[in-house]
């Protein structure tokens, strides 16, 4: 499981090494970090770390054990999987029903329309839905599609 | 080895003059090589001792080869005679019932003679039971022609990826609707125009339908998940969409993008004919009458095949195959 963590430094030696022990410790892999020592605000100084931990728990208790040390926690999310998709629809389709119903757990990141009053209307649109929920979401999208009578085009 | 041809109409005829022009080759494979018989809807010639090769790929209708022509005569009566080894079926593909060629197929299998075609039909039909009859016979069944013209996507299987397992077959199947799409991409015509253009190339059967409604590609994905996925699908199994929705403006938003639209068969879990967007740097994104096929494997990871999908270059397909025969069956010396 993939955490993204930022953490704030006192901007000394040595704080850095500090923090990075109960990380190992608590069985966490390290895969980046960004230690952005240029803009230190108020003496500290944010580190952004994206670490692998075997479960939840494990990042729980690191959690617990930078606070003991005194290392402030700025934020703590899990790292979700994301797949980009670009899908296609043609027809008059209703936009808000496929929104709501056929895209529930993807975002939008952009949308392209052409002809928007013919019946070919066309729609061009850009998700990022999480890689597990993938195959559901674009299963929806072509439900939905096709009961609007749009035909939907997804990539390969 | 003694073949018959069954159907002397395009792929018949094509495939005479390339026996006639590489009769060496063929020779060098099996000295015994001959056409003892060729039949089409009307009759049949025949001749034991071999048919010229030379006059038969100058006629146009068989009755024109003078002496042994017989008006009437049926297919069913040169397998019956029992003297063939090999029958090379090309009649046209019926998808309802695969007739005439199934009956032919098994006809021939029945009596042991193996059988070479290119005619999709009866393998959509019935293709358990013509591999199991070919087997119980102890006769090869090849069919290389059948999908994807001159490509040879069976051969490469069942030679050179013996111990993969075929997880995932995307392809262009059908080179009529690559044409269409790869006009409405690069000139940015519409649907219709590029239609017409494909019908007066001749590029159409003369039911558009079969091509844009995908029934052509649908038939070709049974036979690839049958032949090389061990799968039993028929053609009702098919989720299908062909291309006549695909607009202009849909083509020029998935350019944009960076994505072409192609006709794409799909066998995975379920097995899917519909208007896919292919990124233009993936190696299936081929244009014109080409058609592709990527194979997804465990070992070997990915393959991907171009080539020429009707035509003429079928007939490199189908003498591949009957070289094939001739190799497999030879007796040890
Ligand atoms: N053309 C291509 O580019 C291509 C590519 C790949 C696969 N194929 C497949 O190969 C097959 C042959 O194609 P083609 O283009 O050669 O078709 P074609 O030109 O229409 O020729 C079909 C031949 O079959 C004969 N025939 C019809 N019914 C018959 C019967 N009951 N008994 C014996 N012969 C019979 C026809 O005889 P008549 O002339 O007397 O009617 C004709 O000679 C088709 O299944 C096709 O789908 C074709």
């Amino acid at each position: 499981m993939k955490f993204d963590l930022t953490i704030a430094l006192a901007d000394r030696p040595g704080q850095l090494l500090k923090a990075l022990k109960p990380i190992a410790k608590n069985g966490g892999n390290i895969i980046s970090i960004i230690h952005e020592r240029e803009n230190p605000s108020a003496g500290f100084v944010p580190v952004s770390l994206v670490v692998d931990f075997p479960s939840k728990w494990n990042m729980q208790k690191t959690i617990n054990d930078l606070r003991k040390i005194g290392v402030t926690l700025i934020k703590a999310e899990e790292v979700v999987d994301t797949a980009h998709i670009t899908a296609i629809l043609v027809g008059k389709a209703d936009l808000e029903r496929i929104v709501q119903e056929g895209l529930r757990n993807a975002e939008i990141i952009g949308f392209e329309v052409s002809a928007p009053t013919s019946k070919d209307a066309c729609l061009k649109l850009e998700i990022e839905v999480p890689t597990d929920l993938l195959d559901e979401t674009l299963e929806n999208l072509r439900r939905v599609a096709e009961s609007e009578d749009s035909l939907v085009i997804l990539p390969i | 080895m003694n073949v018959i041809i069954v159907g002397f109409g395009f792929i018949g005829r094509k495939l005479v003059r390339a026996f006639y022009k590489k009769i060496d080759l063929i020779r060098n494979v099996d000295a015994s090589f001959k056409v003892i018989g060729v039949s089409d809807s009307k009759g049949y010639l025949y001749d034991s001792k071999g048919l010229d090769l030379e006059r038969l790929s100058y006629v146009k209708r068989l009755s024109e080869y003078s002496g042994k022509y017989r008006e009437g005569g049926s297919t069913e009566e040169i397998i019956e005679k029992g003297e063939a080894d090999l029958m090379v079926e090309a009649t046209p593909t019926n998808i309802n019932d695969g007739e005439p060629g199934l009956s032919f197929i098994k006809a021939a299998l029945k009596k042991g003679i193996h059988v070479v075609t290119s005619n999709k039909g009866p393998l959509v039909v019935a293709f358990k039971e013509l591999t199991s009859l070919a087997e119980k016979n102890d006769c090869l069944l090849l069919y290389e022609g059948t999908v994807a013209g001159a490509v040879p996507v069976f051969s490469l299987v069942r030679k050179c990826l013996q111990g993969d397992i075929i997880r995932r077959i995307v392809g262009i199947l059908n080179g009529t609707t690559n044409y269409i799409l790869s006009r409405m991409y690069f000139e940015g015509t519409s649907f219709e125009l590029a239609l017409k253009e494909a019908r007066e190339r001749g590029l159409t059967e003369r039911d558009p339908s079969y091509d844009v409604d995908g029934i052509d590609a649908a038939c070709k994905a049974v036979i690839l998940a049958n032949a090389l996925m061990n799968r039993n699908v028929k053609f009702e199994d098919v989720k299908r969409t062909g291309i006549r929705r695909v607009t202009q403006e849909a083509i020029s938003l998935a350019k944009k993008s960076k994505f072409a639209i192609k006709l794409i068969s799909t066998i995975d879990k379920h097995i899917e004919v519909s208007p896919k967007l292919v990124p233009i740097n993936h190696p299936l994104c081929v244009h014109g009458t080409l058609n592709a096929i990527h194979i997804e494997t465990d070992l070997a990871r990915e393959i991907t095949l171009i080539g020429h999908g009707a035509g003429e270059e079928t007939v490199s397909a189908v003498l591949n195959d009957v070289l094939t025969v001739m190799k497999e069956t030879a007796s040890p010396i």
